[in-house]
């Protein structure tokens, strides 16, 4: 890796042919082609692969061998379907969902923390914690706060007068969902609180005393002098959310399993039910690949966010 | 005015009670339910504080000639094996390429990184059936090194734009002056980049190791054996042959998050940092 050519800095000639400035640069590509030799076969692979499989039937067994080319029948039988709109609709409601409150208490919570008092510290920490542990933990603690004989939250409403008897959460297709949307933004609020709290140190102090002193009340300073700086950060914070939102498997998964009668389930947690419930993998793949398009969608506004929170930033 | 003032800063407190309530209750709740025995978890109305607490689910857990105890302290063995190998070959392949990614300008340079980044966006579910099919090709299916391998590359694009991140802020001047000493451009990276992005590293691995921890899809679909299970997936088995001992479940529970809180509590400034890093520049 010594025999590398050029200053430090790497030299752009502009003028140089595409081959010859991949020579003069070959040296460099041996620093990212340990991790490009792993993203290929683990990436560009598998995207392949489900493109490929999304146009076939495949048997039950999962011997691939014996599978049958059927052209875009798989995608038909999608679209055609009646659990995809349900189901589509419940990704939805889940994303925006648990996208916007997590958002909203983590902005909530950056704010009233943005100022030092004794505690904060340990507070940030305490709050971050249910975004640390895992999902499968998170799922088990709030299964047990759900349950329908011995949970707490049952219990409690019963104790407080909002209900005649615990509530079956989980079991009702009624509740399913919310149920599971307020375990993940549980989760995540404290993810969007950290981004946010990092964001409002970029508002300088000077602007909103100056604001202040032109008689600006509170909600005015936000809204003029703070809110403009948190544009960029809140745009990727919300992006972020909603993929890991919409990629979210463990909580539904593991919850009630997309139950009762589909209420819960969504894109992925169907997905995976198509691929190792039915074992139909052709049809499972062509459901990825949809997917795909739609990550692919959110991905672009995700880059388009990021890199003019590099460039445009406010004043 | 200054009444006003006083107003937001106390809808801020009394928000940040709720917020608190609403974090801690839960987690209160799990304690509160490991220390009783089943008997006293199962009744309605529930006791609140327990009134005989007990520390019997945790004995049980982490003794080794209890057959439970056996079989939870290897899979909690086994999760730590995972984490810290995928940790260690993660942070080996991110390092050079972070490094590549931030000072070097060769032609492609821009579009590998986006696709770097966009790895992100899929999920794990949809990649399940291919690498089910390469890690059987590779003859790597109900091995450890499977969900190395896996967690390795979905912890890696994260890896690479955090490490990015601390390289961006390294001085090139520092490198320049190395190079004029007679330094080559590696030694110069070892010598001289290395040692500062020690913090940059520390943030990298913790998240690698707390991914890899808490993972749970793939360790679901490619191990089979029981001595071999992580504990996301060990906890799930363990707990269906005597679906109701919520007790006991709450105590593994707590034993499984204790590793990745204690590390986050640690390494928060870096946690903090790395998770912020790239999407707000200061």
């Amino acid at each position: 890796m010594a025999v590398s050519s050029g200053p430090v800095t790497g030299s752009l000639r502009r003028d140089d042919g595409l081959l010859r400035r991949i020579v003069t640069h070959r040296a460099d590509y041996a620093y990212v082609l340990p991790a490009l030799v792993v993203m290929m076969v683990v990436i560009a692979y598998p995207i392949w692969f489900t493109v490929d499989m999304s146009f076939y039937k495949t048997p039950a067994s999962l011997q691939l061998r014996d599978r049958t080319f059927v052209g875009w029948k798989n995608y038909h039988t999608i679209l055609t379907a009646p659990a995809f709109w349900s189901v589509t609709l419940n990704t939805l409601i889940w994303t925006v969902a648990s996208t916007f409150f997590a958002f909203l208490l983590g902005l909530g919570a950056a704010l009233s923390l943005h100022r030092e008092f004794a505690g904060r510290a340990v507070l940030r920490a305490i709050l971050l914690i249910p975004y640390v542990i895992s999902a499968v933990a998170a799922s088990y603690l709030w299964k047990w706060l759900y349950h329908s004989d011995f949970g707490v939250i049952g219990a409690l409403s019963v104790q407080w007068g909002f209900t005649d008897k615990p509530i079956n959460f989980l079991d009702n297709i009624h509740t399913a969902l919310p149920s599971l949307i307020v375990v993940n933004i549980w989760r995540e609020f404290s993810f969007a609180m950290i981004m946010l709290m990092a964001g409002l140190q970029t508002v300088p102090e000077q602007l909103l005393r100056a604001a202040q002193v032109d008689g600006a009340n509170a909600w005015q300073r936000f809204w003029h002098v703070t809110a403009p700086h948190l544009k960029g950060v809140s745009m990727v914070t919300v992006l972020l959310l909603m993929v890991a939102n919409f990629n979210s498997f463990i909580v539904p998964w593991l919850m009630t399993g997309g139950g009762p009668a589909g209420a819960s389930d969504i894109w992925i947690t169907h997905i995976y039910q198509i691929a190792f419930g039915r074992q139909n993998w052709g049809l499972a793949s062509a459901y990825s690949v949809i997917l795909f398009i739609v990550m692919m969608c959110l991905g672009y506004f995700y880059v388009q966010a990021l890199t003019r929170g590099d460039k445009g930033r406010p004043e | 005015m200054s009444g006003r003032v006083d107003g937001w800063r106390w809808a801020g407190r009394v928000f940040l009670v709720l917020i608190l309530l609403f974090t801690a209750v839960p987690m209160v709740w799990m304690l509160l339910t490991s220390i009783k025995s089943q008997f006293a978890a199962m009744q309605y109305p529930p006791q609140w504080w327990p009134k005989e607490p007990t520390l019997e689910n945790y004995t049980k857990l982490l003794d080794p000639t209890n057959p439970v105890g056996n079989d939870f302290l290897r899979y909690m063995w086994n999760s730590f094996y995972v984490s810290l190998a995928t940790t260690v070959l993660g942070v080996a392949v991110a390092v050079p390429a972070a490094y590549a990614f931030s000072r070097f300008r060769f032609p492609g340079r821009t579009f590998l990184f986006f696709a770097v980044l966009l790895r992100n966006m899929f999920p794990a579910v949809v990649f399940l059936m291919p690498l089910f099919i390469l890690m059987r090709w590779l003859g790597l299916v109900g091995t450890h090194g499977s969900l190395i391998l896996t967690y390795l590359t979905f912890g890696l694009p994260l890896s690479i734009w955090l490490l990015k991140g601390f390289y961006d802020n390294i001085p090139i001047q520092l490198e320049q002056a190395a190079r004029i000493d007679g330094a080559t451009r590696f030694q110069a990276f070892l010598l001289i980049v290395m040692p500062l992005s020690v913090p940059g590293i520390l943030a990298t691995s913790i998240f690698s190791f707390i991914g890899a921890w808490n993972e749970y899809v793939y360790a679901a679909t490619f191990l089979n054996r029981q001595d071999q299970l992580t504990l996301p997936v060990g906890i799930q088995r363990f707990f269906a042959e005597f679906a109701t001992d919520w007790p006991g479940l709450m105590a593994a529970t707590f034993l499984m998050s204790v590793p990745v809180v204690v590390l986050f509590l640690i390494l928060q400034r870096y946690f903090v940092r790395a998770l912020t890093e790239g999407a707000v520049k200061s």
